[in-house]
């Protein structure tokens, strides 16, 4: 039903157009699918769509999903951005765009199969031989690697974009490591769910299709019994720009995330390091680069990849989906080429063209690139080139001299293009519905029979600025759900159908380092929390003595202030400074909020940040929830005012129940399985130490009865049993019934000696290997640690053997500590794997250095 | 003819303890006219399970091992006969006379022959030129003197311009430094020799091998005083590949024994390897050409 409302928001839409634009067809017409949008966005109102938009951006943060921005001070992520209006085509058409972007991946792999075997392309004169030999994506060592010979891509992702003339033009084949499919998911379960409206009355295809071709492509792959195959998403790591989408998808498509050092090669086989020693690899889908896969055969400074990789391809051990050596096509010049290669391999022409390319190395297109350079861009064929692509227009007649020289010079390394004509697309830039240009990616996998499956729907970025084409993620692009509408009325619902051997994959081990990280969050989780916790007794003690005018002298406070220093390992800090201990809050609140200053809370949780984000796979959304909200109450946004003497107890309170809420989280939603054991060592260890440090510092040293009354109430506080105290005993704070209690309440979580025994079982449950029955070192020294604890006499710890000092407390707690270090130090030493991948020779030549 | 044993010993030490190590050797002699490799023999010491022998690319035999057994010296030594026999290769005398011209226009015209060479014409990981690289070799490449006569006269020109001097350089030196200090080492100078010749729009290889070394007169040899050597391989077209060796000013025969073909050194590094260790290593490498009665 058309309403005026929905014609005059048309209407304004199309008055702002200044350059073609999907809304419109060839005749000026509102398309039959955008009337639908238009109708229903009426429908929704634009203050409705702002506040919708809001809650996108919301969710997208809530839900972790960032893109990381490379060269930033430390390593800063940037939220994904999406747009709330969708990229509409209709089925027609994009049946049409799926015939061509099919027959390219047909083709792109033809080329590779001829290209890594018998070059008939180049025999038979279809492409010149530089497009080989020059070609600095043409890998020697990959000749032989390619085990399927009837596929050798069996991932492709095009960019396309509009032309002027309404056809869609392929921009770009990417072929190494496609981004933007994870991108695409998350866009489409956050569109329907936070604006299901738009899509009233209309059908739009799913997604689903193409990952479970995808799953069902890998599980083809892998040539031995399927049941046990072990999969792995290889990835960069952290600090790669689209590393959620690795997480994202690797937790999708139930697949192993590791990097390139948690894989090892050993007799011409791939292995993960995994908590339960090695387990073989059987399929790797990679998101690293060609060049980076194999730092032996390949580019040898790589630590991102596995050395030896390809010698376990050629033995037929693993399979790597794309096979490296693939980025052979996305050498700019085959862009080019096409045309005559689908001629001499389909005997018909291209379906979609590609963007007008000149190959500078043939005499006739040399000159006329060089007659027409004022309007061309100009690249190097070699992908990874130093070169930037330059705009002729921008040029001046001098600057064209020289490149004009710079070409003649080896011509056969650079390509001209015409520029890419886009069309725009309605944004809501800004509150207001605007035409912005925009791009469509789209991804491809392959039946293994000899077609491909293309996602129905795909990554569209757009411009956020008008009437320009910025669209990279890096500099801030936006990006849309792209929505494939069928006139069908049947709801094409497919499920994602997997055998039913794929679900019980008992194999899925968890990778060495992602142990690590997981024990560290715990340990860095519950560092943080100690520090906090302490605070804010300290604070309280304080606050008391100096508004209240104390009853008791302030000694005690000299003594809780030194030991927070010692506790959160900020020394000297307040040890023997009595400037600071007479003014202590300026101290408190570098201790707090100075992120550079080893020891601080704010350093504290930016490492626990650091550690849940290595292993985001591990995390539900409930814990992203949490993991969001820490983040606001650690780091000041320009919202908040700055951390001051006044508002640092209530900081404290929100991190610290953040904190809080996150173990509870943890404990309430993570599986018992070998993840969550490790987190739990790591914070129990940490635990432990936290408050003997504490307890040592309070109580090594004689002080009268009133100040250590008051020394124990803060102990009773920080191991959170004053209400039991209180309950049992009534009567005044006594050290020997203090100590009897927090060393020895078996009834108390924080109890020592209820950490202790904890510790002790959870190290147990953890993978034993060969010498099941035996106890490890790690387990040792953990017993070790819980018996002198146990064995305890309370009495005589309180009893001073000197007239100063309590020497057989601080013997017993001092080696209760060190057992419990060493505990750490045993698994690491166990289970995460420390060595370091080194090479010992040539550093190639940078392309453009000589 | 000539025969040899050749003894390649490659010792790594390291001060920390190594967890693995990934290798790949480019040590085995060649077979081809002129130079039969009899038998080769690799002794590594921890042994690995397994050593996977391949062709590569360039038709050069490379081994691949690897090591999971933690250790703290590695040495690995190849062993091989190799019998040489240049002259049965054809009459040495009769030396292509084909002129920088006429080759240049029949790379450019036999399409077929361009595109087999094209790899030895481009630029390569670590061989690339500009205009003062290739200005070195202008007055050694006249139009209408012979290739092979011009190709003589220009390693003749760098044996006389440079100085050998071991430590200056490492397999990293840019050729343009190479060229200004006018020293350096047999790898420095094939690369600039493949430069310049590439620059002048001719076909040329990087060749890895042995050289047998002749003792100073009245002294006997020494042992693992020799080592790995590389010279270059020149495409004459009509005739063939013609190897030069700029270190030495001579063309190669009977006492040099060839490992491998190559773009460059990046190509055939005799030993290469990926150590999972966080300390540092030391490397010793002896090399012994013994000739055989």
């Amino acid at each position: 039903m058309l309403t005026e409302a929905a014609v005059n928001l048309i209407h304004s839409y199309k008055n702002s157009l200044n350059s073609y634009d999907e809304v419109l067809d060839a005749k000026g017409q509102i398309k039959p699918v955008w009337l639908a949008l238009f109708v229903n966005l009426q429908k929704l109102g634009l203050e409705e769509l702002i506040i919708r938009n809001h809650e996108i951006i919301g969710k997208l943060k809530e839900n972790g999903v960032t893109y990381n921005v490379y060269e930033s001070p430390d390593g800063e992520s940037r939220p994904w951005r999406l747009d709330p209006i969708p990229f509409l085509i209709e089925q027609k058409e994009w049946t049409l765009i799926n015939r061509g972007v099919e027959q390219r991946a047909r083709l792109l792999d033809l080329i590779l199969k001829d290209l890594y075997g018998e070059q008939k392309l180049v025999k038979n004169a279809v492409i010149p031989a530089e497009l080989v030999f020059a070609n600095t994506g043409f890998f020697r060592p990959c000749m032989d690697i390619f085990q399927d010979k009837k596929n050798f891509l069996p991932l492709f992702a095009a960019d396309m974009a509009r032309g002027p003339d309404g056809r869609m033009w392929i921009v770009d084949n990417r072929t190494q490591a496609p981004s933007g499919s994870g991108y695409a998911l998350e866009n489409r379960l956050v569109t329907s769910k936070l604006l299901p409206e738009l899509a009233e009355g209309m059908h739009i295809n799913k997604l689903s299709p193409y990952f479970n071709g995808l799953q069902q492509r890998v599980l083809a792959m892998s040539e031995k019994g399927q049941e046990s195959s072990n999969v792995i998403y290889l990835t960069p790591g952290p600090k790669n720009e689209s590393y959620f989408e690795h997480a994202y998808l690797a937790s999708y498509l139930g697949y192993t995330l590791a990097q390139g050092e948690d894989l090892q090669v050993r007799n011409n086989t791939v292995y993960l390091k995994s908590l339960d020693g090695l387990q073989r690899v059987d399929v790797i889908l990679r998101r690293i680069d060609d060049d980076w896969c194999d730092p032996l055969e390949l580019r040898e400074d790589s630590r991102l990849g596995v050395p030896g990789l390809l010698q376990a391809m050629r033995m037929g051990n693993v399979r790597v989906m794309n096979p490296p050596g693939v980025s052979l096509v996305e050498n700019h010049a085959f862009l080019a080429f096409m045309p005559s290669i689908c001629r001499y391999f389909f005997g018909e022409d291209l379906i979609m063209p590609s963007v007008a390319t000149w190959w500078c190395g043939h005499e006739k297109e040399l000159k006329y690139v060089l007659a027409n350079l004022n309007r061309l861009i100009i690249k190097k064929a070699n992908r990874k080139s130093r070169f930037p692509s330059i705009y002729g227009r921008r040029l001046t007649e001098k600057e064209l001299f020289f490149l004009r020289k710079q070409i003649s010079a080896a011509p056969h390394e650079f390509v001209a293009q015409e520029e890419v004509s886009l069309s725009t697309t309605p944004s809501l830039i800004d509150g207001q519905i605007v035409p912005r240009y925009a791009a469509l990616r789209t991804f491809l996998v392959s039946d293994g029979a000899g077609g491909y499956r293309a996602m129905d729907g795909g990554l569209t970025r757009s411009s956020p600025i008008k009437d320009r084409f910025v669209v990279s993620n890096q500099k801030g692009g936006l990006s849309k759900d792209t929505w494939i509408v069928s006139d069908d009325s049947h709801t094409f619902q497919e499920k994602v159908v997997l055998p039913h051997w794929a679900a019980a994959n008992k194999l899925v081990s968890l990778p060495s380092r992602s142990a690590e990280n997981l024990f560290w969050v715990g340990r860095y989780c519950e560092r943080a929390m100690a520090v906090i916790k302490f605070m804010n007794i300290v604070i309280n003690v304080v606050n008391l003595d100096r508004n209240f005018a104390g009853i008791s002298k302030p000694g005690h406070i000299k003594i809780l202030l030194e030991a927070f220093s010692h506790l959160s390992a900020s020394l000297p800090g307040f040890v023997d400074d009595a400037e600071k201990l007479a003014d202590p809050y300026k101290e408190l609140l570098d201790v707090f909020a100075n992120r550079s200053r080893p020891g601080s809370v704010a350093s504290g949780v930016a490492s626990f940040l650091n550690a849940v984000n290595a292993v985001r796979n591990q995390w539900d959304i409930e814990i992203w929830r949490i993991i969001d909200l820490i983040e606001n109450s650690y780091s000041p946004t320009k919202d908040t005012l700055p951390i001051n003497k006044s508002n640092l107890p209530k900081r404290i309170d929100s991190l610290y129940n953040h904190m809080f809420t996150f173990l509870g989280v943890v404990s309430e939603t993570m599986p018992r399985d070998k993840s969550y054991l490790l987190l739990e060592t790591g914070k129990l260890i940490e635990r432990v130490l936290g408050k003997l440090t504490i307890i040592r510092h309070c109580f090594s040293e004689v002080n009268d009865d009133n100040v250590e009354e008051e020394l124990v109430e803060a102990v009773l506080l920080n191991h959170h049993q004053l209400v039991q105290y209180r309950q049992l005993y009534k009567s005044r704070l006594g050290l020997v019934t203090m100590l009897d209690m927090v060393l020895l309440e078996k009834s108390h979580p924080f109890s020592i000696v209820n950490m202790l025994a904890e510790l002790k079982d959870n190290l147990h449950r953890l993978p034993h290997g060969v010498e099941n029955e035996r106890l490890n070192a790690a387990e040792k020294a953990a017993s070790k640690a819980l018996l002198s604890i146990q064995l305890a006499e309370v009495m005589a710890l309180a009893d001073p053997n000197s007239k100063d000092d309590r020497l057989d407390l601080c013997q017993l707690l001092d080696g209760v500590s060190e057992l419990v270090t060493q505990v750490s130090v045993e698994l690491t030493s166990q289970y995460f794997s420390h060595s370091v991948m080194q090479n010992s020779f040539i550093k190639p030549i940078d392309d453009e250095e000589i | 003819m000539k025969r040899y044993k050749l003894v390649h010993k490659t010792i790594y030490e390291y001060p920390s303890l190594v967890m693995g190590y990934q290798s790949l050797l480019c040590l085995a002699p060649r077979n081809m006219p002129g130079q039969v490799c009899d038998d080769f023999e690799l002794a590594i010491d921890p042994a690995p399970s397994e050593i996977v022998e391949r062709k590569d690319y360039f038709g050069n035999t490379t081994h691949y091992f690897s090591l999971h057994t933690t250790h703290q010296e590695l040495s690995v030594t190849a062993i091989s006969l190799v019998h040489r026999d240049n002259e049965s290769v054809g009459d040495a005398q009769a030396l292509p006379d084909i002129t920088c011209e006429e080759a240049r226009k029949q790379l450019a015209q036999d399409r077929s022959l361009r595109m087999g060479l094209l790899e030895f014409m481009l630029p390569s990981p670590m061989v690339r030129w500009d205009d003062e690289i290739v200005a070195f070799a202008q007055d050694c490449f006249q139009d209408q003197l012979p290739l092979y006569e011009c190709a003589k006269r220009f390693c003749q020109k760098i044996f006389s311009v440079f100085d050998f001097v071991p430590d200056f350089s490492t397999i990293n030196t840019p050729i343009k430094e190479v060229l200004a200090a006018k020293k350096g080492v047999c790898q420095d100078f094939s690369h600039l020799a493949i430069a310049c010749i590439r620059g002048m729009g001719f076909p040329v290889r990087y060749v890895s091998g042995y050289l047998e070394t002749l003792p100073p007169p009245g002294k006997e040899k020494l042992q693992g005083s020799d080592a790995s050597h590389a010279w270059i391989s020149v495409f004459i077209p009509d005739f063939g590949w013609c190897d030069f060796d700029p270190t030495n000013n001579m063309v190669p025969g009977d006492r040099h024994i060839i490992t491998a073909y190559g773009r460059d050194y990046s190509d055939v590094p005799p030993m290469k390897g990926i150590i999972f260790s966080s300390g540092k290593q030391k490397l010793k490498v002896e090399v012994d050409v013994i000739p055989l009665e």
